[in-house]
């Protein structure tokens, strides 16, 4: 039998939404599920664990986890895959998990692969889809080692309603802290502000909202809608938009239920960040814009004009 | 300091992509220095004009790197190893970090850049297996970097909670992404230069190693097809009166899709 170790999102304290959908996947594959969660002051999270679908909780809480270090991390998982015997180490599409897997990997001599987006057992095979080439094919790897580490691309696999597991703690010991590679401090811009990568709505806006006044006018609409805000890569070049907000092929990748891009034309890096929302509507006054080519939605028009009318429609309709 | 480079030359993404019968098809592919790596190319090359860093590249793959060696002689890398070796032609992610890893114990380096992920396979992989098997402090995702004293540098890194500061201590190695920097074009001067500069040729052998030994015969996965994703069809598109088609779908947003 399968066995799947999960690795827990924890942000800000937080259990986030791609450990529950990952768990249901390694259910609905049959496998035996456990977790393991790495951080400072989780215990409360254990309940919260167990009702994602782990049968087994390995927890490394300890001051010194408190700030993400990949180093520690790594060990923690590492840990726990061996107790487990785990042969599937699943991480949610994270920075920190893209940069815990390869060590864990590199450490238990596992294969790795980024950015799934399904997997298939056959006996003891192991065979992953992946896109690659930003987006432009998609691959079938077989895993000949019997081990994987992967991350999972956000929005490959679904929650299960009604999904639940059985509480049996595991406590790990604290790893060393890596005194080569020391946090100082982390400059967090985002305060409150909605999760990109838990949005139901996101929006985005390009190069055609031109400068802060356009931006701001967007970010009126995604207020409106409690949506998460995003922006394409020319945004962040000009300074007008801070990194984490980046959606495409180098910054996040989301698939929310609506994804609106406003003024972005629509470049293949930024296409293989969002292509995966459920529906996307797109507003650009160029009718050959790229973009239009995914959007299940188009409006062409001028952004400015157009903005202030989505957002009162949009409030009529929803009164 | 001593630094590192690696730079890989990767399909250019920018082109139609063809996949007959399972495999990629090879006529009519370019290819372009990977865009990762071309800043981490630039952020040796800052390294070194403002804190006088040594500059080394290497690159593994076939005759036809040497173009991609020179552009980066040309933005001002000093010296360039290429690892041209048919052994390596599908060598994955822990074999290259294998083949980096002997160069690396070659040479005595402090610093090791790389992109953090390559155009053809986005893996993200290398650099941070080589720092593992190198027993060395790595730091992924990294948008600056700024020199400490001879044995420390300062870098951030964009993190899932904000930019992360972290104090390396070399030898290190670092994964860069490309806001990192905007890449130089290189001047003609430099072009010019770059075409009479020597290239350190080196294969497994060489490098006192052999392709067992760097796992070439015991891949850990093998991609075995690759197909094209299923296209994402665009769907309706409105022209006209503003008012009146964003009225039209805000309306299908609701009642169709079902999504406000």
């Amino acid at each position: 039998m399968a066995k799947v170790l999960v690795v827990a999102d924890i942000k800000q304290g937080v259990l986030k939404g791609s450990t529950v959908e990952l768990l249901s996947k390694a259910k609905a594959i049959g496998a035996e599920t456990a977790v393991v969660a790495i951080g400072s002051n989780i215990e409360s999270l254990i309940p919260s664990l167990v009702d994602a679908g782990s049968d087994t909780q390995y927890v490394a809480d300890d001051p010194g986890l408190e700030l993400f270090s990949a180093g520690p991390y790594a060990s923690c998982v590492v840990d726990a895959a061996k107790q487990f015997g785990a042969n599937l180490i699943w991480f949610g599409f994270s920075e920190s998990g893209k940069a815990v897997a390869p060590r864990v990997a590199a450490q238990l001599d596992a294969a790795c692969a980024t950015d799934i987006t399904d997997v298939m057992l056959e006996g003891d095979q192991i065979e992953v889809i992946r896109p690659a080439i930003t987006n432009k094919v998609i691959q079938r790897v077989k895993v000949n080692t019997g081990q994987l580490v992967a991350v999972v691309r956000a929005g490959a696999f679904e929650a299960t309603e009604g999904i639940t597991g059985t509480e049996n703690v595991v406590k790990l010991s604290p790893p060393a802290p890596d005194l080569k590679a020391v946090i100082k401090e982390i400059l967090s811009e985002a305060g409150d502000e909605i999760d990109l990568a838990d949005a139901n709505v996101v929006i985005s806006v390009g190069r055609g909202v031109k400068d802060q006044a356009g931006i701001d006018l967007v970010k009126e609409l995604a207020n409106d809608l409690q949506a998460g805000f995003g922006s394409s890569r020319a945004m962040v070049d000009a300074g007008l938009i801070p990194h984490y907000k980046q959606v495409g092929q180098t910054g996040k990748i989301v698939a929310p239920t609506l994804y609106m891009a406003i003024g972005i034309s629509g470049a293949i890096q930024h296409l293989a960040g969002m292509k995966g929302s459920k529906t996307i509507l797109a507003v650009n006054k160029d009718t050959e814009a790229p973009i239009f080519n995914v959007a299940d939605y188009g409006i062409v028009g001028d952004l400015f004009e157009v903005v202030p009318i989505l957002r009162e429609e949009i409030k009529k309709i929803r009164s | 300091m001593k630094i590192l480079t690696t730079v890989k030359k990767v399909v250019d993404v920018e082109l139609t992509i063809h996949v007959e019968d399972g495999a990629i098809v090879e006529k009519g592919l370019q290819y372009v220095i990977n865009a990762w790596d071309e800043s981490a190319v630039e952020a040796a090359v800052q390294l070194k004009e403002n804190n006088g860093a040594e500059t080394t590249l290497v690159s593994i793959g076939g005759e036809d790197n040497i173009d991609i060696i020179r552009r980066c002689y040309a933005m001002g890398i000093e010296n360039g190893i290429h690892v041209n070796d048919p052994a390596l032609a599908e060598a994955d992610s822990f074999t290259c970090a294998k083949v980096l890893q002997k160069v690396f114990e070659k040479g005595n380096y402090d610093l090791v850049i790389t992109g953090k992920q390559a155009q053809d396979t986005d893996s993200g992989q290398t650099g941070i297996i080589l720092a593992e098997y190198l027993g060395l402090p790595c730091v992924s995702n990294v948008i600056g970097i700024g020199v400490i004293d001879d044995q420390h540098i300062k870098v951030s890194r964009l993190g899932d909670a904000g930019t992360e500061i972290v104090e390396l201590e070399l030898p290190a190695v670092v994964t860069v992404d490309v806001s990192i920097n905007e890449p130089r074009l290189p001047a003609m001067r430099g072009i010019m230069m770059a075409k009479k500069k020597a290239i350190d040729v080196t294969d497994l052998a060489a490098l006192g190693t052999s392709y067992d030994e760097v796992g070439g015969a015991t891949p850990k996965s093998d991609i075995v097809e690759f197909t094209v994703p299923e296209k994402r069809e665009g769907g309706q598109k409105f022209e006209g009166d503003a008012a009146e088609i964003t009225a039209q779908v805000v309306n299908l947003l609701a009642n169709e899709a079902k999504v406000i």
